[in-house]
């Protein structure tokens, strides 16, 4: 094994690649997760998102309070889709997109 | 490496269970997960990892992270450290190829030492990037897809979802979450206390200063006041009502989330006051090979002593954030000091760093291509301490992606974990009738946790007993 300092487990994203990411100019937390894909496994940033974000600030020499989470969506872990649709109204979905619009959560 | 107490052996011989582990049998007791089963039986490493495949095994013990996630009978990507033993289970694990402990695709994390960016990859000849394109559609993924003619049926139909009115639903079942159920179920509301582990009582199972009496005295306290506490259920979001993202509906899953749908039941709850109780998830510090099998949370080894009488390793380092200052850092080294004296007693030889002098961990076979147990850790220094086991000592990091999805507003403070839940001295979070409480608005420890718990349930509580009977719409529709 290679010496890897690893900051996200479930993407293999290394405080390496935070760095070199850094380098080419994404210094916003939503724009690191895009590029290194950190966040986006399994956990979906429950034990990476406090860790990037810190070495984020320290690596853009920005206060911790500048560096917003990226954003929470359903569902919060892995989730069967039988789970999902034993919800009646989760079939009408394509309704709810029209009720739901311009009060969305960004 | 890892070794039961001596007092487990004497309450539970009787009760055991045999499962087959990547072809070779373990036997475990009952009580155990197959994380904390293969563990004790000294097999570490459960997986490879997506892009590297570098070792993987449990490190938080919890469910949040993705160190433990196996195939089970037939089932991908679930999380051993939270699926009870079952008799005759078949557990493999996944990414790997021909098997976990040798995997001929971890030559990727040598060949891409300094790592891999994948956007640069596809740069060459057109046909060279389509040969590159089918190697990494071979090699992505996450576990393979589950087999409709093992024991798991292809379709299965889960129960229909049930649709719950509480006065205050409370998500997470620890310190602060149980004391807070006993305060606000005592006057008479109905309270409906939500949690995803096995076992209710949180971080009073990862701390040996409190342990299960604590919890079992905290859980039997908020039932005598009528709170219903349900384990095993997980929260999967807030989903507002439509045009009104401050009124919305919390979904839970009953059973977990992962485990089957024929054995899992969606509640949609309905409540007057949310009050998020969370906790935090066990953190790990940055540090070289901190994902190594072996590397585990000092909250795990709480968890693992407390939860299942095991000893996580008989050579222990703790790494410890020097870092942080103030209450929290001082809190947690509390717990970290009780730990270490309690594994010593049982055996164990411990010795504590700091994360800035730690270089690496290492194992002391050729550059870990066979052997993964954790030899040594090397220090800055140029000093080697052999080992069998790390435990990191971190701050829980909030878990406070339930309370941002609800919009309440957040802040990463490093000193506290991370990305803590603000609120004002009464528990009110930025959102109306959002509460929050414990360690999900910064590391506070079970004793205070708890006290904050008790402190915003009276605060709830005069708060409802002053509203109407039955609440009016207050956005007019």
């Amino acid at each position: 094994m290679a010496d890897k300092t690893m900051l996200c487990r479930c993407e293999d994203v290394t405080l390496d690649d935070v760095e070199h990411c850094v380098t080419r100019g994404y210094r916003d937390i939503e724009e690191v997760k895009r590029y290194t894909g950190f966040g986006t496994g399994p956990c979906q940033g429950k034990e990476c998102l406090a860790l990037v974000a810190t070495e984020l600030a320290r690596l853009t020499r920005q206060p911790a309070r500048a560096i917003a989470p990226f954003t929470a969506r359903p569902p919060l872990t892995p989730t069967t889709l039988g789970v999902l649709a034993s919800d009646p109204s989760a079939h009408r979905f394509a309704d709810d997109i029209d009720d739901v619009d311009g009060s969305r959560d960004p | 490496v890892a070794h039961r107490t001596g007092e487990h052996n004497v309450d539970s011989s009787t009760e055991s269970v045999r499962f087959t582990l990547a072809g070779n049998t373990v036997v475990a007791d009952r009580g155990d997960s197959y994380a904390s089963a293969a563990l004790l039986a000294g097999k570490r490493v459960l997986s490879r990892s997506l892009k590297y495949h570098r070792p993987r095994g449990a490190f938080c013990f919890e469910g949040h992270c993705s160190g433990c996630l196996v195939r089970i009978n037939g089932v991908p990507n679930v999380r051993a450290c939270q699926a009870p033993c079952r008799p005759d289970a078949t557990i493999e694990g996944q990414n790997a190829f021909p098997s976990t402990n040798f995997d001929v695709l971890g030559a990727v994390d040598h060949v891409y030492r300094a790592g891999m960016d994948h956007h640069t990859l596809m740069t060459s000849a057109s046909v060279l990037n389509l040969v590159v394109n089918r190697v990494v559609r071979a090699l992505s993924g996450l576990g393979k897809l589950p087999q409709p003619s093992e024991t798991a049926p292809a379709v299965t139909t889960a129960s229909a979802a049930i649709v719950v009115d509480v006065d205050v639903v409370i998500i997470g079942g620890g310190p602060s979450g149980l004391a807070a159920a006993a305060g606000i179920a005592r006057p008479g509301l109905s309270v409906l206390v939500l949690d995803e582990q096995l076992e209710l009582g949180g971080s009073y199972l990862t701390d040996v200063r409190f342990g299960r009496p604590a919890a079992q005295n905290a859980i039997a306290t908020a039932e005598a006041a009528g709170a219903v506490l349900l384990a095993q259920t997980t929260v999967i979001g807030y989903f507002a009502e439509p045009g009104n993202i401050r009124r919305g509906v919390i979904h839970a899953c009953v059973g977990g989330s992962h485990a089957r749908s024929s054995e899992s039941t969606l509640l949609k709850i309905n409540a007057r006051r949310w009050l998020w109780a969370t906790g935090g998830y066990a953190a790990n510090l940055p540090f070289a090979n901190n994902d190594r099998p072996g590397v585990l949370a000092a909250r795990a080894v709480g968890r693992l002593l407390v939860a299942h009488n095991i000893v996580a390793g008989d050579r222990m380092v703790m790494i410890v954030d020097g870092n942080r200052g103030g209450g929290a850092s001082s809190e947690i080294r509390r717990s970290a000091n009780a730990l270490s004296e309690s594994l010593q007693g049982n055996g164990a030889w411990v010795q504590t760093v700091a994360v800035d002098d730690v270089a690496s961990v290492s194992t002391g076979s050729l550059a870990g291509l066979v052997g993964h147990d954790i030899a040594s850790i090397e220090l800055r220094n140029g000093q080697s301490i052999a080992c069998d086991t790390i435990a990191v000592i971190a701050l829980p990091a909030p878990a406070s992606e339930g309370p941002r999805m609800q919009g309440c507003e957040v802040d990463l403070d490093p000193d506290v974990g991370g990305y803590a839940v603000v609120i004002d001295a009464r528990g009110r979070t930025s959102v109306r009738g959002a509460y929050a409480t414990g360690d999900v608005t910064g590391y506070q420890g079970p004793a205070a946790a708890a006290l904050h718990g008790s402190a915003i349930a009276s605060v709830i509580v005069a708060e409802i007993q002053a509203e109407q009977p039955v609440e009016v719409s207050s956005d007019g529709r």
